[in-house]
């Protein structure tokens, strides 16, 4: 095996997502412990149950040996990502490249919805979307824990556009992964087709090390973010 | 003065069907097209939008309370050419060239065409050329561009000086809006406003077109 070759990767057609009303009412805009009153309540809860179907959620990632890392870069394989990452993932031995999606049906979906007038649809279909592109994100990294070693832990996952990593990072880490595998390719403007994917990095070591992780939210200037962890 | 009360709660709650009732009625009863805009849906949705800048109300139910008020102009539209009322304002809206992302363009046309303006959607990844075809056809006051990824930003200029290069920029005001978007963003490229969120786009629109 070639030093700059992944220690693993892995990808999954079916990765399980269980849709929760109030992670899906974040995503609509409301904030968290807010219920919108009942006629409101169930004409999401129709579109989510219209939406299930529609959800296709596969995922994808790949692990290698931090080759090296700085405060503002991390070296994977061939390749060298440039940003905050490198102070984030501090502690870590091993970094997973990871692409998710939740398929090309719910932007469908909320396309048809928007066409057709119902633009209440149309934004849930998309927040559903989003939802699940989040929650597929989750599922994979669960997937990823299982090649943690005793006492090591995973550090919270980081995407190109957030936490002090360029959009422009998102060709670096389609290099490092296959996501053709689960069918997502990147546009010249660095979209993600399907758009409702998400990928980013998470990183594996000592418990003790990643543990201590510095969050970015905590840096950020969006209080208002509904992603804030 | 007809009172629109009735009205103003079905718009308030998003209730599209009691909304045209209230409607139909206020007109049976000789309310005048005009005033049915100007006294009953402009206040009712003055107030959903500071409901919702006061946290009350989310996107959703700005979205049905638009609808409402949409579904209300499909019935009036008619009745105030009639008596030769324009629009509150005509907008050309689009995501620009390079961006597929549609849902905030989406948001902001839904939320315009509840506020009485004439929208049209242009779609996403619009080429300037395109923009400036659709304004000049249209006799557009307002242009609405559109990005939600940094790497399209630069279209978002592209396209305001295509509007300089074509002798337009004078005759349309430039809106422009997605989550990468700033003020400082907007003064750089020498658009004529910004809205941080699709119910700050709507005033907006309005202050644009002197509303």
């Amino acid at each position: 095996m070639n030093s700059d070759d992944p220690l693993a990767t892995e990808s999954f057609q079916q990765l399980v997502v269980e849709p929760r009303l109030p992670e899906v009412l974040r995503f609509l805009g409301y904030p968290k412990g807010v219920f919108p009153p009942d006629p409101m309540k169930q004409s999401i809860e129709q579109v989510l149950t219209r939406a299930l179907p529609g959800l296709e959620p596969r995922g994808t990632f790949s692990i290698y040996a931090v080759r090296a890392h700085t405060r503002r870069s991390l070296a994977l394989g061939s390749e060298t990502i440039a940003g905050n990452i490198g102070e984030f993932l501090h502690g870590a031995s091993r970094v997973a490249v990871l692409v998710v999606t939740a398929g090309r049906g719910i932007t469908e979906l909320s396309t048809e919805a928007w066409g057709a007038g119902d633009s209440l649809a149309g934004w849930a279909f998309d927040a559903i979307g989003s939802w699940a592109a989040e929650a597929a994100a989750d599922a994979l990294t669960q997937q990823i824990s299982s090649h943690l070693g005793a006492d090591e832990g995973l550090t919270l996952r980081y995407s190109p556009g957030y936490c002090g990593m360029d959009l422009s990072q998102q060709r670096t880490i389609f290099g490092l992964t296959r996501p053709g595998s689960i069918g997502v390719s990147l546009l010249p403007s660095l979209l993600m087709q399907p758009m409702k994917s998400v990928s980013g990095l998470v990183g594996l070591g000592p418990r003790e090390l990643v543990g201590v992780n510095l969050s970015p939210c905590d840096r950020c200037l969006q209080i208002g973010c509904h992603m804030r962890r | 003065m007809h009172d629109f009360s009735k009205l103003q709660e079905a718009v308030l709650a998003g209730n599209s069907a009691a909304a045209v009732a209230a409607a139909r009625q206020a007109l049976s009863e000789g309310a005048d097209p005009l005033d049915l805009v100007l006294h009953g849906i402009s206040p009712a949705m003055a107030e959903v939008g500071r409901l919702f800048e006061a946290g009350d109300y989310f996107v959703p139910e700005l979205l049905i309370s638009a609808r409402a008020t949409k579904e209300v102009f499909v019935l009036i539209r008619p009745l105030l050419a009639k008596q030769g009322a324009q629009p509150t304002g005509r907008v050309v809206l689009g995501t620009v060239q390079g961006d597929l992302h549609d849902i905030g363009k989406n948001l902001v046309a839904a939320l315009l065409e509840g506020g009485g303006f004439e929208v049209i959607d242009l779609g996403v990844s619009v080429s300037p050329e395109k923009f400036i075809a659709a304004v000049a056809d249209k006799k557009a006051q307002i242009v609405g561009l559109s990005a939600l990824l940094t790497t399209t930003l630069p279209a978002m200029k592209t396209t305001l000086d295509a509007f300089r290069s074509a002798g337009l920029r004078d005759r349309v005001k430039v809106m422009i809006g997605g989550a990468p978007v700033t003020q400082s963003f907007a003064d750089t490229i020498g658009a004529d406003g910004y809205g941080e969120n699709a119910a700050s786009a709507v005033q907006l629109a309005r202050r644009l077109v002197g509303v």
